[in-house]
């Protein structure tokens, strides 16, 4: 995305349904209550219902761009005939999504370089290209496994955004990151006002101060890269793993995890019907790394969690200077047996 | 109240004399408040062993965890292993017994009894401080749960807070057990057995199918409910495939024609087959741990479903999985008294 010009406008809490009702011409999500203590992004009904203050999603906002079943392209073959394929590259509605904390549109940098920089993924692309993140700044950390200050992001980080707003009194204080950002905020016309010099001073503060709460630490970031490798056969893996039950909530629920398997559904045999679809598919799966021959060499639960924690901090920092992960502690909150990246790293991750 | 001093005095001696290879456990997670299952392999470690009522999972899952782990490095240490057992638990290793999963000298079972008490349900527990956070949850008394917050600690009476399947709980004291601790209460008053799944089947046909297709919406697919379940040890699961023999004259045809019986797409129709295929595979094996509905990152009530059969296995075949290890499974049974003529 372009950058430019830094602007910053005023909204009033009351004139975000108004700011919604002027952009027609996307379809909204914002994150709704499905269940309880379960929020998730939702389509934009009543938008005085909308609320920006929630915890964070359970479900992270790379379904808009990575969504968990993609269908490649539809085959069809008349026996005896050439098979026919039909392309069927992703052209959604230009839609905008509101909410979106700084961890998860850090974790969408991340998908960016995995389907663009390492792939060019035109299904990904195509979507990404339609959709338009507004982030929301944390006050507070909305959970206590928060950490994305220990892994180099912030509360109100714009990393990957268009739109950042930030909770101020009765108003939000609403940043353009980006061009089509800036578009959308002005849409919004006269319901903005030009952010003043002590408007500006007092969003500064408030982004201070919500850095300042203490968030789940690690120590020496610039070192775990290394620490990991040299553990590599440490023992340790095995016996942080004892407790994994080996189900898919760490890897589907994190923002940055992008591994899929890819499928043939047929649903019809004569003529040959169906689609090539990839799904989200997990390291912690026992037919992740399954070969044909039967071989399977990540058979254990430690070499899984190995696997997640390395491609979180080793092998995505030695390849595109980052590491992975964005800290936005869904992993460690909704662990079914309280297995804590944080810890792993601590215990195999530092000097 | 229970004597947790006791119970880690039991583990350290069993792993002092080296009468077990290690002894299944809680120990303080770095997660949150609810416990982590943890292995104690030497007496030193037990000093870390805790129990109290954010000790929720049902440990039984890890001593199937455990034999497929001791198949995987070839293990020749006959001794067996220990395990920490709530009532739940007791029957979870019951039928796990009764299936001839291991033999019964291959565990010993340190039994706890769960009095009149039971474990947090901490979506309720949230509900209940209100926008609090609880950092530390213990027995306070037989009734109650010391809850500690930022504002100190607070008396809850537990069974405002308790999980559901504690509340409908048959067996809270384990009847399979080498040594048992605490109170034996049978009486505990609570709820009715069944009592949620009843309340739910009032709905009408169309409700409750509405009720669902949208919980089946919802569904991730994660299938941290099979994986949690200690039930769940088939080697090779309908969801995915990693027993497939693959010889070498296996062809690429036959790889390719391999029965999917549950696609990975997570659309109602797959995610529907996928919770009733375990469902009824779990039909007179469940023991209500509940925990498969407590692990959904979603909220999705599969406990309803699978208490829906435990009630048809009860009600028509006076049958209680879990209840004697000697008994036969319920699906390896007949009796003269069978209700139905077609197979008297």
């Amino acid at each position: 995305m372009t950058k430019t010009m830094a602007m910053e406008k005023m909204l009033n809490k009351a004139d975000l349904a108004a700011w919604m009702g002027k952009l027609e011409t996307h379809q909204l999500f914002a994150p709704m209550l499905e269940d309880e203590g379960v929020w998730n992004y939702a389509p934009v009904v009543k938008a005085a219902d909308v609320a920006l203050d929630q915890p964070n999603t359970v479900r992270p906002p790379k379904d808009f761009v990575f969504p968990q079943r993609e269908t490649l392209y539809r085959f069809e073959q008349v026996r005896g005939e050439a098979p026919v394929l039909t392309e069927t590259l992703p052209d959604p509605q230009p839609s905008v999504v509101f909410g979106v904390r700084p961890c998860d549109s850090r974790g969408l940098v991340r998908q960016d370089i995995v389907f663009t920089k390492e792939f060019d993924d035109p299904y990904f692309q195509g979507r990404r290209a339609k959709t338009i993140f507004v982030g929301q700044a944390c006050k507070v950390p909305p959970s206590p496994n928060c950490f994305c200050n220990s892994v180099g992001g912030s509360p109100s980080s714009e990393d990957g955004l268009d739109l950042l707003m930030t909770e101020l009194d009765g108003k939000y204080h609403v940043k353009a990151v980006t061009q089509r950002g800036a578009d959308l905020l002005a849409k919004g016309g006269a319901l903005f006002k030009e952010a003043s010099a002590s408007d500006k001073a007092a969003v500064a503060k408030a982004h201070e101060s919500a850095k300042a709460h203490p968030q789940r630490p690690i120590k020496e970031l610039g070192k775990v890269a290394g620490a990991l490798k040299q553990n590599f056969d440490s023992k340790a893996w095995d016996e942080m793993a004892k407790a994994c039950i080996g189900c898919g909530i760490c890897t589907f629920l994190c923002p940055t995890c992008h591994c899929f398997d890819i499928n043939d559904e047929v649903t019809c045999s004569s003529p040959c019907k169906g689609e090539r679809v990839r799904t989200w598919d997990t390291c912690q799966f026992p037919d992740f790394t399954m070969h044909t021959s039967g071989h399977n060499p990540r058979e254990t639960l430690g070499s899984r969690l190995r696997q997640r924690v390395c491609h979180k901090f080793q092998y995505f920092t030695e390849n595109h200077d980052m590491p992975q992960c964005t800290g936005c502690g869904r992993c460690i909150s909704l662990c079914p047996v309280g297995i804590d990246i944080v810890s792993v790293v601590e215990r195999l991750g530092q000097p | 109240m229970i004597d947790v001093a006791a119970i880690k005095a039991h583990a350290k001696a069993l792993l002092e004399k080296g009468t077990v290879r290690a002894v299944i456990g809680y120990r303080n997670s770095t997660a949150g408040l609810l416990a982590e299952p943890f292995v104690f392999t030497g007496p030193e470690s037990v000093d870390d062993l805790i129990y109290g009522p954010s000790c929720v999972q049902n440990l039984a899952l890890y001593l199937v965890n455990d034999k497929k782990e001791r198949a995987h490095h070839k293990s020749d240490d006959a001794r067996p292993v220990a395990v920490v057992a709530k009532g739940c638990d007791a029957r979870a290793i019951t039928v796990l017994l009764q299936e001839k999963h291991f033999l019964r000298e291959a565990i010993h079972v340190i039994g706890v009894s769960c009095e009149g008490t039971g474990v947090v349900d901490t979506k309720k527990l949230a509900r209940k401080l209100g926008g609090k956070h609880a950092v530390e949850i213990d027995f306070d008394g037989g009734e109650a749960f010391a809850v500690t917050t930022a504002d100190g600690v607070q008396s809850l009476p537990a069974a405002e807070i308790m999980a559901e399947r504690c509340l409908e709980c048959r067996g809270a004291h384990p009847q399979l057990a080498d040594i048992a601790f605490g109170e034996a209460k049978t009486d505990r008053a609570l709820h009715t057995p069944f009592q949620a799944v009843k309340h739910k089947m009032k709905e009408e046909q169309d409700n409750r199918w509405s009720f669902w297709a949208r919980q089946f919406d919802r569904c991730l697919r994660c299938y941290a409910c099979r994986s949690v379940c200690p039930m769940c040890y088939c080697e090779e699961c309908v969801v995915d495939s990693i027993q497939f023999a693959v010889l070498p004259d296996t062809t690429a045809e036959e790889k390719a024609n391999r029965i999917k019986w549950i696609e990975r797409s997570p659309n109602r129709s797959e995610s529907a087959m996928y919770h009733m295929v375990r469902a009824i595979h779990l039909a007179g094996r469940c023991i209500d741990c509940a925990e498969c509905e407590r692990v959904c990152p979603v909220n999705i009530p599969l406990r309803l479903l699978n208490t829906r059969l435990e009630m048809e296995a009860f009600e028509t075949f006076d049958y209680n999985p879990g209840s004697d290890m000697n008994a036969p499974t319920l699906t390896s049974s007949f009796k003269d008294t069978d209700p139905n003529s077609f197979i008297r």
